[in-house]
């Protein structure tokens, strides 16, 4: 499809060497020494207190994960990592435990102001004191729309708002490795029980390592008054970050959760490979949505974060709902799919992309819907555009168990290339094991249909608008199911959506 | 044993290599040459084995569990008989248990058409055939270690034959290694059948046709077959179009135990057109695996496939589709479309259309269904007094004749027709 000037003007403005976000942090880090070993994990769990139990588990991924094999099935190209290159663990020095946001480096602060991320000012507008004074959960906080937000940056978690808020409601929120020593029995029943210790290469190398990340508790019959959020900074140079978020939502519960992230600009490469688990009980319903914007490497396609995610959900209960929503536009690879297990009774898995790559980026991303129980339904919808000289794929699996009767899955996947030097790929696997099952999958790339700009044109547009209304709709379908919060930001991202100057 | 041979090999990859060393000689002895190319795709295959849904291309189709079963290499005495032609103008090319029959009233032009069998040619040291012995092209390596027989056909320059050239090659029981070269010239029309049939004898066959075209010409070429429940099959069809070439392929697929069907196509010239028309009726225990790859390597080329596949029974069926868009391809238009009706709860049906696009200004697209009958339409039927049962074949004649319609000559249009309406008579 050719794009039109606009549209290519308002995607070279995230273009590469337009990365707002790659200042650096100068402050002084506590690390762990390069490389990975016995004694490295060992370190790491001594480090967050962690229960001997939780060690043992660490070990056995670490043993699993010498054993496996770097997956290289993506149509992704990269130098051999070298995985004895990197920091595991990389922490402000004396900010690993802390009572109260004041006690945050100054510079920690700052940084995340101008990420737009405002720790303090967010809680003074809420009306909310102080983290650890008490404080009434009232109207304000709704009025303002609060979010809840977990910073964490490099390995460990600065600090958690609004906890004490949420706890009055039996919401738990807070860093992982504070829940691992907290709540040691919840984290003991679900934690590796959606992504198994041993699931895939970077799950293994991330089970051994992992050092921060969000750990959400929402309890039987709670709709969680706000949106929680994390987010992720990598400063420290030659870093790994090794995030693990575990979200449980019990039966009748909801909540809806944001995460973010960015990274200095660097010429080498840093890597980031988390693992997501998310469990809905019964009834329940998680939303989750995602703006990733690692650093993307620069024009000749030096540096970036590599990006090795597994995420999964697993719709345990009947009539759970799990939707995924991502806006991908950082990281130099990204290697992504974020997927439903859908085991309960009539229970839904969407998955809303848009993911955009420029300058030398590489994505291959997508999602898996495992469709498993009785009348279940899954809905994908992703947009890819690919413009400079990056390689944009979307692959994707939808599976239909034999005893799945009446699933139900309809994919939708639409690329965009601007310029004549990327490519977009489509790679799905459907896979029906019963007869009752009904799929449907549609995949284009193409140009504006003539009928729709005459359609448009006739009604008093000229060219250049109908285009831009045409190609506005062309990911709104997913900007529309972001949350309030990150619509704005991904609007602002994509640059694609020209609402304004169509009038 | 040989260099860099696997160390553990499946009941079939052993006698596959067994019967090499066994058919080595027999073949030599007939003066079938090609001793090099047959040692270097053995050797490849006893390198790479089977492939395993390890290999990308072979995700749904592991052959290290699916074809355990090679049949004897000893071709029993077939008795020398041709199927009826489909149309009774027909030039009927017969290969039948690896031997080449013609028969003898058969008559055409020399002026338009060459036909020789293959052995003549393979006894003759300019021979040759191409050579890609890819990891996982494990259709090549056995073919061209055990190729013994085909025909090869040029249809010379402005020629527009109207007679139908039907090439037959029929197994009963045994093994057979087959390959038909067809080149077609400038300006020339033709349309070629090639009829794959056999009883339900164990077999063991493998098929490539290798289709040339020069500029202007147009092909229309359909591929029918009806093995039996024991035959095993491996087919691969590959084209090169030229400029304004239009190459209209149908596939009618109704029976077998295991078949691969490969087809290869590349849009090399300008202007070239490709389309595919492919019907799959999967009964019993069959595993069918379909895998296309349509290259389109010049501009202003288009294509579109259209798949349809009913599966019943314990059938499992797989369609691997892959449009491939290079960087100076552009204006291309292609689409590609696989609807899949299953109809019993142990049938299974794996789906995997895959877009590969490097150019700006093109119009792609894929879409594949998966379902079962629909609901309102059975009850429109069936309130009309219609019972479930015949209410059913209707709607699955429907899903299949749309295709065959599309047909532009009609005699051949009828015969398709008839033929898979015998098929559907029998499985539903």
């Amino acid at each position: 499809m050719p794009a039109t000037q606009e549209t290519i003007r308002q995607v070279r403005k995230i273009d590469v060497d337009q990365y707002k976000y790659g200042f650096e942090t100068k402050i002084e880090t506590e690390k762990a020494p390069k490389g990975l070993n016995k004694e490295i994990i060992r370190f790491i769990s001594r480090q967050k207190q962690e229960p001997e139990w939780m060690l043992e588990w660490r070990l056995q991924a670490y043993h699993r994960w010498l054993q496996m094999q770097e997956p290289r099935w993506a149509r992704l190209s990269y130098d051999e990592i070298d995985f004895q290159d990197y920091y595991y663990y990389a922490a402000p020095k004396n900010q690993t435990w802390l009572k109260s946001l004041d006690e945050v480096d100054s510079e920690i602060l700052a940084t995340y102001q101008k990420l737009g991320i405002p720790l303090k000012e967010q809680e003074i507008l809420a009306g909310v004191r102080k983290q650890n004074e008490a404080s009434e959960l009232d109207d304000s906080l709704y009025a303002s729309g609060g979010v809840a937000v977990d910073a964490v940056f490099d390995s460990v978690s600065i600090v958690t708002t609004f906890k004490k808020e949420l706890a009055r409601l039996g919401i738990i929120f807070c860093s992982i490795s504070e829940a691992i020593r907290e709540h040691s029995e919840l984290v003991k029943k679900y934690l590796g029980s959606v992504v198994p210790r041993a699931d895939n290469f970077y799950a293994a190398l991330n089970s051994a390592v992992f050092t921060d990340g969000s750990f959400i508790y929402v309890p039987k019959d709670i709709r969680c008054p706000m949106e929680l959020s994390t987010y992720f900074r990598i400063n420290e140079r030659n870093t790994g970050q090794f995030e693990r978020t575990l979200i449980i939502v019990d039966e009748g519960s909801y909540v809806s959760y944001l995460e973010g992230c960015t990274a200095p600009q660097r010429d080498e490469n840093q890597i980031h490979a988390a693992v997501v688990e998310l469990v809905a009980l019964k009834n329940s319903e998680i939303k989750y949505s995602t703006v990733q914007n690692w650093y993307p490497g620069d024009k000749e396609g030096r540096g970036g974060v590599y990006n090795f995610v597994t995420k999964r959900g697993d719709c345990r209960g009947d009539h759970s709902k799990i939707s995924w929503t991502q806006v991908e536009t950082g990281s130099a690879i990204t290697w992504k799919y974020p997927s439903c297990l859908l085991r309960g009774d009539s229970s839904r898995g969407e998955f809303y992309s848009i993911a955009v790559s420029n300058g030398h980026q590489q994505i291959d991303s997508g999602t898996k819907m495992i469709h498993l129980g009785k009348n279940t339904s899954s809905r994908v919808v992703s947009k890819g555009i690919s413009a400079g000289f990056s390689d944009n794929t979307y692959r994707g699996q939808v599976m239909a168990h034999r005893r799945a009767a009446n699933a139900r899955n309809f994919t939708q996947c639409d690329s965009l290339l601007i310029g004549n030097n990327c490519g977009a790929h489509t790679i799905p696997y459907i896979e029906a094991k019963n007869a009752t099952a009904q799929f449907e999958h549609e995949a284009t790339t193409s140009k504006i249909s003539e009928d729709h700009l005459f359609y448009v044109m006739q009604r008093g547009l000229l060219k250049e608008e109908a285009i831009a209304l045409i190609v506005n709709g062309f990911v709104k379908e997913v900007i529309q199911v972001l949350p309030m919060e990150f619509s704005v930001e991904a609007q602002k991202l994509i640059g694609i959506s020209l609402e304004g100057s169509v009038g | 044993m040989i260099a860099g041979q696997k160390t553990i090999l499946t009941q079939a990859e052993a006698k596959i290599i067994d019967n090499f060393a066994v058919l080595k000689g027999e073949m030599a002895q007939r003066g079938l040459l090609l001793e090099a190319a047959r040692k270097a795709a053995m050797d490849s295959f006893c390198k790479n084995g089977f492939p395993s849904k390890q290999m990308e291309s072979w995700h749904y189709t592991d052959m290290r569990t699916k074809l355990i079963h090679i049949a004897s290499c000893n071709n029993t005495k077939a008795d020398r008989l041709l199927a009826f032609p489909l149309l009774p103008n027909n030039i009927v090319l017969g290969l039948i248990n690896g031997q080449a029959v013609v028969s003898p009233e058969m008559k055409w032009k020399k002026e338009m058409l060459c036909a020789t069998p293959l052995d003549k040619l393979l006894t003759n040291s300019q021979a040759e055939l191409p050579q890609d012995f890819a990891d996982d092209n494990v259709i090549a390596q056995i073919n061209t270690a055990f190729v013994s027989n085909g025909w090869k056909l040029d249809i010379l320059e402005n020629v527009s034959l109207d007679k139908i050239i039907e090439l037959q090659n029929i197994q009963n029981g045994g093994q057979s290694h087959v390959r038909f070269p067809v080149t077609v010239g400038k300006n020339a029309n033709v349309t070629i059948i090639e009829r794959q049939s056999g009883n339900n004898e164990d077999s063991f066959i493998s098929s490539v046709s290798n289709l040339d075209t020069a500029e202007g010409s147009q092909v229309l070429w359909i591929i029918i077959r009806e093995r039996g429940l024991m035959s095993s099959e491996l087919n691969q069809f590959n084209a090169q179009l030229g400029k304004n070439v239009v190459l209209k392929l149908y596939v009618i697929h109704t029976g077998s135990h295991f078949l691969r069907q490969e087809i290869n196509v590349n849009l090399n010239g300008i202007g070239a057109d490709f389309q595919l028309r492919e019907i799959n009726l999967l009964s019993g225990k069959t595993h069918t695996d379909t895998t296309m790859v349509v290259r389109h390597l010049a501009e202003n080329t288009t294509s579109k496939e259209i798949i349809r596949n009913v599966a019943m029974d314990r059938a499992c069926g797989v369609f691997q589709g892959i449009i491939q868009v290079v960087k100076e391809a552009k204006k291309t238009d292609a689409h590609m479309v696989c609807n899949s009706l299953i109809l019993s709860d142990k049938a299974e049906f794996y789906t995997k259309p895959q877009l590969e696009i490097f150019a700006e200004d093109v119009s792609c697209g894929h879409g594949a269904t998966v379902s079962e009958i629909d609901h309102d339409q059975l009850f429109y039927l069936m309130a009309r007094g219609i019972p479930e049962v015949k209410a059913r074949a209707i709607l699955v004649e429907a899903f299949f004749r749309e295709l065959i319609e599309e047909l532009d000559k009609e005699k051949l249009r009828k015969v398709l027709w008839r033929l898979l309406d015998e098929c559907l008579q029998a499985h539903i």
